[in-house]
This record gives structure tokens, C-alpha cells and sequence, in this order.
């Protein structure tokens, strides 16, 4: 973050852009000298092509990549459509990191279970990375990923090939309906939680999908019977700051943009549903 | 040390000042009085009422370019712009109640980390002269929020306007500064200024006390349900409120030159939290009064200690519906039932 003006961005280059699915592509970007600032997994950044704007993406590699930052990103807005259009070598701004970032240090020892569902894997990714690189600080690690339809499934090599050879891994994926081409599980992920039986004890959960998605899975872990405090998910709201003065995000008291976007759900039962 | 000038000086007194820096002064133009830079001819009413918009747009302007960036796709250069080092302003006859606002602007934007260089730069290069208000309107009710119309503890230099003459009491080293450059026009005072102490505001029977506590229950309240219906979100309580503080952050050119700005927002507007997959948090009316009146009375003081409101009254005189902090802080609870 720029000291003297945390607004003000530097410039840094896509070094390629490579597309996951039909409205999903990933970027990768470095500063002049590889990483354009430290960070940890769960932050942000803000990208901008002037004059068409600035966003906020998570960040989706890991802090132990050291060439360049990943951004798995979905066109939605004018910003993330200029983003997928822009070729190789193109420069943007780029201003970060924003956050609190997922907490680590309290996952220590522990085994963690990801919930993902479509772009809501990318923040996941960037910790899933950093566990495997610090792989004897975590207990097992389960990932239960799913997305409409197999062609919706992102870093599809990774969920398929990379991560399920990590040890103690258990990689389980899943699409909304039936497909010739599709032999894993068919069926929402809330759903496949469920059934999967995941137990609690020693367990931290980390989600983040769609809205519609979270709810669900809220239910159903707390079904299995996890506790508020064992459950975390990353939010995401409109930011113009990132530093809790623009006004946009903040759920009561509390700036998703740096008080967030990692909230326990134990946090969020305390704040006002404005999200 | 006491000083005085004769009101028959102060335009040279203006003239001196503004050769320093900007001197932001309550300016009268077609009517309006607002703080503007003094020029030769202005009418200054150091007599008049709060303006119309209160003088925070002197440390956080209604529009300010931060950034320029030049060249393409592969050459984009990007260069800061910030207010230079020199830029002292001078704020002459700021109220009380205003100079409260703005330091409730300061916690958000220099105590609170990241600290906002730019509004810093501002604010400390800035010299303030607090004017005591004699005449509050009906609307006024700053003695709620403990605002002594006649005492701006945060001021430089504490002025005090009588029928001659301006008198002026120093209270920091910048104000001592300000009074040494314009020392010929300014002589020390032999009598003590009559004080407008205890200005009377309006009582409008609120009662504040556990009302920031009482709200983190009724964010469900069913007050909410009504209140918001006559909001026509025309945003007109954020540009005039004191302590309403958002921005945009927008960019101005073309593909090969322009500047990134930030510019007053309003959390009334629909887009303001509109996300570009068109879900909305705060997708009505209902939702943005009440998270503007939340944040004034529970999300601030949970953060700050403090209401963020100095009771101006600017809200009452120009919201079109009267759907102002009064209105709403009674129908949160806050009304004075029990005879005190």
C-alpha cells in the first residue's frame, strides 16, 4: 500500500490471461520487481485500466508464489470485462493489499475443510495454495468444490490432478445437473456437504460461493454441528477505498474492506445482515 | 493574550491573510452565504448564520484529483498529484458546531489507519479561526451535543464579534503566527469582550443518553418500516451534514492521458453499494436511511465514542420530507418522555 496515499496505485503487467470457463479468466500479474506488495491469503486488491475504472478481486495465488499475483476473475462489470479483454504484456494499476486476510495462525494443527462453489474458489485457492506450501502446519484437508456444470469448474487441472495428489488431501467435486461427460458427484453443494458427513471435531470450515450457496451450507454445517466459531467465510461487497473511509461497505460498524473480507460466522452473527 | 481589530480594518485584515494562503471566509453571493476563498468585494457576514454547506470541503473538496496517468496499454505511466506543501489555508469564522464536525471527520480520516495524506496535509497545514455564535435559528440544537455556541476548544485563534470591533483569543502557536503577521492592524484589548456565554439552542426534547446502545437491538425495528417512506433520496442531507464524509472515486479522460478524482458520494443513492452482478445490500430506501441514520447514531459512536451529529440543524432546514436527525431519533427512542 502506497504510504503517503493509500489510493494511489502502481502500475504492473499481465503477464498472461488464461480463460477457465465461458466468463471466467485468470490473470497474472507482477510488479517491476516480481510480487507488486507482500500479502496474505483472503486479501484484495484494487485493479484499474484507466480511464474505464478501478475494482476490487481477491487475490487468488498464494503468497508463496513469488513471480506474480493471480486473479481468477469473472466478467460481471465494466472493469472485469476490460480486464478479460486486455492482451498479454498490458499494463494496469494496482493497489493492495486490503484486508484482514483468512487467519492462519488460528488454523494451525487444525484439519480444514474448503466450500467452494464457482468463482467463490478463488479467495479459497490463494489459502488451499499456502496450506500445501506449509503443508506439515495443517491437519487433513478436505476441498468439496462444485459449479453448475463441469465446464464451470475453474483451475480445473489443479482440482482434478494437483491437488488430490497432495497427501491427506481429499478433493470432492460436484455440478448442479447431469452431464454425459461427468462422472463425480451430481447435485448442489449444500447438498453434497451434507452427505459427505463431515465431522466437526478439530475441523475449520472456509467457504465462499454465491450467496444462495453460503446460506445453505451455513445450515448444513450447522447440522453436522459446527460451532459459529469453527465456520469462516470471505465477503464481498462495492469498494471504492479499501480502507474503510468511502462509506460502501460496512456491515454496522465494521468495513468489510479492512475489518474483512474474512468474517467467522460467530462474527457475523453479531452484525447486521447487509450483505 | 487578548487582541482586537476594528471592524473597519478587516478588510485589509482579509487582504493580509489572503496573501499567505486561501482565507475561506463566510461569503455572501446571491444570497448564499458559504465559505469561499476571499477575493477583492467579496461580502464577508461574519454576522451571518451557518451557510448553506459547511466548510468541510475545505480539507475533504467536493471533487479532488489525485492521480494523472498518461500513455497505452504496454506504456501506462502513473503519477501522484497532492495538495503542494505550501497550500495554507486559513478558515476564518467557522462556528463551533462546524469546527466539532471536522474533528469528527479528522478521527475518520487521520487518527484512523491508514491515515488520508491528503486531508491531513489540508487540515494541519490549515490555521482556523472560530467565530462564537450569538444567534442561533430555531433549527440550531447544538447544546444537545454538548457544542458551546460561544467555545471551539479545537480552534486556533477564538473570535468574538461585537458591535466595533472583532476580538481575538489565541490558543495555539499557529494562531499566535497568524495574529504576528497582521500585527499592525491589530492591537491588544483593553476591555474583555462580552461573551455570548450561554447561548440557548432549541430543545427539541431528545434524550441521547444509552440511544447508541439501545439501537444496536432495532436495526429490525419496525420504526424503520415508516420512516423512510416520505425519502424522496435526493441526497441533500449528505451534502449539507457536517460529519457525512463518503466518496466516489472516478476516472476523467481517454485512453492515452487523464486523472483518477474522488468526489462526495451520498449513501442515499441507489447504486452507491450496487455491485456490478446488480446485487444490492442496501437495495432501497429503507436500507440507505437507515444505514445514514445508523451510522450517525450507533456505527460512529460505536467506533468514536460520539453521536456524529453537532446539531447545525442543517438537515431540519433542508430536507424537503423534514426527514432530519430530529424526526429520527425520536422515532428511535430517543425522545424525552419523563419530566427532567
Amino acid at each position: 500500500m502506497n504510504k503517503d496515499n493509500p489510493l494511489l496505485p502502481q502500475v504492473a503487467t499481465v503477464l498472461d490471461i488464461t480463460s477457465e470457463t465461458p466468463d471466467i479468466k485468470t490473470l497474472r500479474v507482477a510488479g517491476k520487481d516480481g510480487l507488486p506488495f507482500e500479502f496474505m491469503p483472503g486479501q484484495c486488491a484494487m485493479l484499474s485500466i484507466p480511464p474505464i475504472g478501478e475494482a476490487i478481486f481477491s487475490i487468488t495465488s498464494s503468497p508463496t508464489c513469488r513471480e506474480c499475483l493471480e486473479f481468477s476473475i469473472k466478467e460481471v462489470g465494466t472493469v472485469s470485462s476490460a480486464l478479460h479483454d486486455l492482451p498479454p504484456g498490458a499494463h494496469i494499476g494496482i493497489r493492495g493489499p486490503y484486508g484482514n486476510g483468512f487467519p492462519v495462525d488460528d488454523m494451525k494443527g487444525k484439519d480444514l475443510l474448503f466450500i467452494g462453489g464457482g468463482i467463490g474458489l478463488a479467495p479459497l485457492r490463494s489459502l488451499i495454495g499456502y496450506c500445501f506450501s506449509n503443508r506439515d502446519q495443517f491437519g487433513h484437508i478436505d476441498i468439496v468444490y462444485g459449479a453448475r456444470s463441469p465446464a464451470d469448474l475453474i483451475r480445473k487441472s489443479e482440482i482434478k490432478e494437483t491437488w488430490p495428489a497432495e497427501p491427506d488431501t481429499s478433493v470432492y467435486l460436484t455440478v448442479d445437473a447431469e452431464n454425459p461427460d461427468w462422472k463425480e458427484n451430481v447435485g448442489f453443494v449444500p447438498a453434497y456437504v451434507s452427505e459427505l458427513g463431515f465431522k466437526p471435531e478439530n475441523k475449520i470450515a472456509i467457504t465462499c460461493g454465491p450467496p444462495i450457496m453460503i446460506k445453505f451450507v451455513l445450515q448444513a454445517l450447522d447440522k453436522l454441528g459446527f460451532k459459529p466459531e469453527q465456520v469462516i467465510t470471505t465477503l464481498e461487497m462495492r469498494m471504492k477505498c479499501g480502507v474503510g473511509k468511502c462509506g460502501r461497505c460496512n456491515l454496522g460498524p465494521v468495513y468489510v474492506c479492512k475489518d474483512g473480507p474474512v468474517f467467522s460466522l460467530a462474527q457475523l452473527n453479531e452484525l447486521p445482515a447487509e450483505y | 493574550m487578548k487582541k482586537m481589530i476594528g471592524l473597519d480594518k478587516l478588510p485589509a485584515l482579509w487582504e493580509q491573510l489572503s496573501a499567505e494562503g486561501p482565507l475561506y471566509l463566510p461569503i455572501e453571493e446571491r444570497g448564499v452565504v458559504c465559505f469561499k476563498p476571499w477575493y477583492e468585494g467579496a461580502v464577508v457576514r461574519l454576522d451571518a448564520l451557518n451557510g448553506v454547506v459547511p466548510p468541510k470541503d475545505i480539507f475533504l473538496p467536493r471533487e479532488e484529483t489525485y492521480m494523472r496517468y498518461q500513455g497505452g496499454s504496454q506504456t501506462l505511466e502513473i503519477e501522484a498529484v497532492s495538495p503542494g506543501p505550501d497550500d495554507k489555508a486559513t478558515l476564518f469564522g467557522v462556528h463551533p458546531c462546524d469546527l466539532k464536525a471536522v474533528e469528527m471527520l479528522d478521527r475518520v480520516y487521520i487518527d484512523q489507519e491508514p491515515g488520508d495524506s491528503l486531508y491531513r496535509r489540508r487540515r494541519e497545514n490549515a490555521t482556523v479561526v472560530a467565530l462564537a455564535c450569538s444567534s442561533p435559528d430555531p433549527f440550531c440544537f447544538c447544546n444537545l451535543f454538548e457544542v458551546d455556541p460561544a467555545d471551539a476548544p479545537g480552534a486556533d485563534i477564538m473570535a468574538y464579534l461585537s458591535e466595533q470591533s472583532l476580538y481575538l483569543e489565541t490558543r495555539t502557536e499557529k494562531g499566535e503566527t497568524m495574529l504576528a503577521k497582521a500585527e499592525s492592524l491589530i492591537s491588544d484589548a483593553k476591555d474583555e469582550p462580552e461573551r455570548p456565554r450561554e447561548v440557548k439552542t432549541t430543545d427539541f426534547g431528545l434524550y441521547l443518553e444509552g440511544l447508541s446502545d439501545n439501537l444496536k437491538e432495532r436495526f429490525d425495528d419496525p420504526a424503520w418500516d415508516n420512516l423512510y417512506k416520505s425519502c424522496l433520496s435526493c441526497g441533500v442531507c449528505t451534502y449539507v451534514c457536517p460529519t457525512c464524509y463518503c466518496f466516489d472515486v472516478e476516472d476523467f479522460g481517454h485512453e492515452g492521458a487523464g486523472e483518477r478524482f474522488r468526489c462526495w458520494d451520498s449513501c442515499m443513492f441507489g447504486h452507491f453499494t450496487q455491485m456490478a452482478g446488480g446485487h444490492n445490500p442496501r437495495p432501497d430506501r429503507k436500507e440507505r436511511v437507515r444505514q445514514r441514520f445508523l451510522h450517525k447514531l450507533q456505527y460512529y459512536p460505536q467506533t468514536y465514542g460520539e453521536i456524529a451529529c453537532v446539531g447545525c440543524g442543517r438537515c431540519l432546514r433542508s430536507c424537503p420530507v423534514n426527514l432530519d436527525i430530529v424526526q429520527a431519533v425520536k422515532a428511535l427512542g430517543g425522545e424525552a418522555v419523563e419530566q427532567r
